[in-house]
């Protein structure tokens, strides 16, 4: 090999690995000066400002809702994705997926137009004392369309990772399907439901664009971020933007942590 | 009992067709075939895991198809086991099991009761294979059904483990249904051959039969046998008192004597053959090699020249160029050793017509 043809691959890999690095930086930065500037701030904040609390703590429990509904309905979903073949099954996997491709303002809209008064859902739950559009269920609902189909999907991905015949054994040993599902499936499947889960909430947590549209009042944590940079400008937003920051590294350390249990597992 | 009848599946790209065949209650059937054959969807069929598109399965004398796998009553080990990796080892065991006495004389007959406390993860791939063979029987199943189950244990562990699956068939009275690709193992444990391609039964009945009547000359290649030659194969009538097989004295109903003319040779065959195209197959240890024209009742005696020796062990495969034809013949290295077997030897190669097979 002559130094000629030797100086190609290199050229490429210091290529590569300045590409790589510009995109991290690019990532990395906005977030580590947001943090580094007013995470100090946004803490304290925490003791003295009720309003960013008051939101923090609904985005917090209407995520957790969210999720906790994404997850009872979306385990069934994907588990019938992940196992069965039928009819329309491409077809049901991409109209879970549209949710993921439609700008979230987009989604808000069409939420409205399903869950608002004028509606026959909205009149209905009216009717019941249950009012959707602009209250926390707004909230709930916009945060489940957004971020449900991220649960759906990792929670495919988990249950196809485990070998059917696991299940096909259990039933030779006398489970019903609902019982080696129980036993073996979901043990197996634990790790991947939970990370997905955690993806679920975190994509809730942020969620601005489709909340807006249902949901202005009471304000989430990203609508009061916006909200104080619209009325008072950046160095009021800064420390509520650092909070809502601070509380997305919630869910990325349980995600290293399970991914580190998994690594130690096998 | 298991009773199959013109069943067909699918599973994937995979199709089972049209596989019959009847297993009487306690007795040991043997799934042979290559890998791909369907000997694993087979038994997914019986198991109940895997629904047939047509025919009947009779377990018993129930129709299977209204019976889930959970009330079939079968234990089913798969080659690599699949132990379920988030229980021990006793967890494992206990998994199905029928009482406390059945999971201790299972895993004690298997030897995995010293494994109890351990991990699956860190068990070796023969220790998993004991551990879902003790798995299945603990539940004391009426059929079991065993995927390649010893394929992960030492020779030595893997000789007294088949001898215990034995034992404990025998003495539980279970039905077992094993699939293997190995012959010579089920010639060891099987009262039933079925021998699986394609997905479909190329053939079956006892080992023995199997092995030494092959339906067809792929048959007859599958397991082993070394002398597959075409040709045609001509009516002799009656067979002449000497073509008779010395061991039984007697001439089974409705055998002829043939004689099948390959390019080269003339060989004498008995059987119940029809006359025409056709393959002799002869298997390599009836075939006896000699320095010379040795006087015995052998209908087919070929001089020829040793062309290659092959020593594996004890045994010693020659093979001889008879008028361009090769022949195999598998002589003990001990009596190859007195022969002076060696390349370039001239020596006379005689088997029975009873040796010859036509398919």
């Amino acid at each position: 090999m002559t130094p000629g043809s030797r100086l190609g691959p290199r050229v490429l890999s210091v290529i590569a690995a300045l590409a790589g690095s510009f995109l991290l930086l690019f990532l990395a930065a906005p977030l580590v000066e947001l943090v580094g500037t007013s995470g100090g701030e946004g803490l304290r904040r925490l003791g003295s400002d009720a309003e960013l609390r008051d939101s923090l703590l609904l985005t917090a429990l209407c995520a957790t809702t969210a999720t906790l509904v994404g997850v009872i309905c979306g385990t069934p979903l994907s588990y019938l994705l992940a196992r069965r073949e039928f009819p329309g099954r491409a077809l049901l996997a991409a109209v879970l997926d549209l949710p993921l491709l439609i700008p979230h303002p987009v989604a808000g809209i069409a939420l409205l137009l399903l869950l608002g008064r004028e509606s026959a859902v909205g009149g209905a739950a009216l009717e019941l004392g249950l009012r959707i559009v602009g209250t926390p269920l707004g909230i709930i609902a916009a945060m489940l369309f957004v971020s449900a189909p991220l649960f759906v999907s990792g929670a495919r991905e988990a249950f196809a990772k485990v070998d059917p015949r696991y299940e096909g054994v259990a039933r030779t040993l006398g489970d019903s399907p609902w019982r080696a599902f129980y036993r073996v499936t979901l043990p197996l499947a634990r790790r991947g439901l939970l990370a997905s889960s955690v993806v679920m909430w975190a994509r809730a947590v942020s969620e601005f664009g489709a909340i807006v549209i249902l949901t202005y009042n009471p304000k989430v944590a990203s609508i009061l971020s916006y909200d104080r940079f619209t009325s008072y400008g950046l160095t009021e937003a800064l420390p509520v933007a650092a909070a809502l920051a601070l509380l997305a590294l919630l869910p990325l350390s349980i995600l290293r942590a399970l991914r580190t249990e998994s690594r130690s597992e096998r | 009992m298991i009773r199959l009848d013109g069943i067909s599946a699918k599973k994937g790209r995979f199709t089972l067709a049209d596989v019959s065949f009847a297993l009487d209650q306690g007795s040991f059937g043997v799934v042979i075939g290559p890998a791909g054959s369907g000997k694993t969807t087979l038994l997914e069929v019986v198991a109940g895991l895997l629904i047939p598109r047509a025919g009947t399965l009779l377990l018993d004398g129930v129709d299977a198809r209204r019976l889930a796998p959970e009330s079939r009553g079968v234990g089913l080990v798969y080659q690599h086991a699949f132990l379920f990796p988030h229980l021990s080892v006793r967890e494992n065991v206990a998994y199905g099991a029928a009482d406390a006495a059945t999971l201790e004389e299972a895993a004690g007959r298997m030897g995995v009761t010293s494994l109890f406390a351990r991990d699956v993860r860190g068990l070796s791939g023969g220790e998993r294979q004991l551990v879902a063979l003790a798995r299945a029987l603990a539940r004391r199943p009426r059929l079991l059904l065993l995927d390649e189950p010893f394929s992960a244990l030492d020779p030595r562990r893997r000789a007294i483990i088949r001898r215990e699956v034995r034992a404990m068939h025998r003495e539980w009275g279970l039905t077992t249904l094993q699939v293997t690709h190995d012959f010579a193992e089920a010639g060891m444990l099987g009262d039933q051959a079925i021998l699986l391609d394609g997905g479909r039964v190329l053939q079956s009945g006892t080992p023995a039969e199997v092995f030494r009547r092959p339906a067809s000359p792929y048959v007859a290649e599958f397991l082993g046998a070394e002398n597959v030659l075409g040709g045609i194969a001509r009516d002799l009538g009656e067979a002449a008192p000497d073509w008779i097989d010395s061991a039984s004295g007697t001439f089974a109903q409705g055998h002829r004597a043939f004689a099948f003319e390959t390019e080269r040779l003339t060989l004498y065959a008995v059987g119940d053959f029809a006359a025409g195209a056709g393959h002799a197959v002869i298997r390599a240890e009836e075939i006896t090699v000699a320095r010379d024209h040795s006087h015995d009742s052998a209908r087919n005696r070929f001089a020829g020249r040793v062309i290659e020796v092959t020593t594996l062990g004890a045994l010693t495969r020659v093979t001889i160029d008879v008028r361009g034809t090769p022949l195999v013949a598998a002589l003990t290295t001990r009596s190859a050793s007195e022969l002076g077997i060696a390349p370039g030897l001239a020596v006379v190669a005689t088997f029975k017509a009873m040796a010859v097979h036509l398919c």
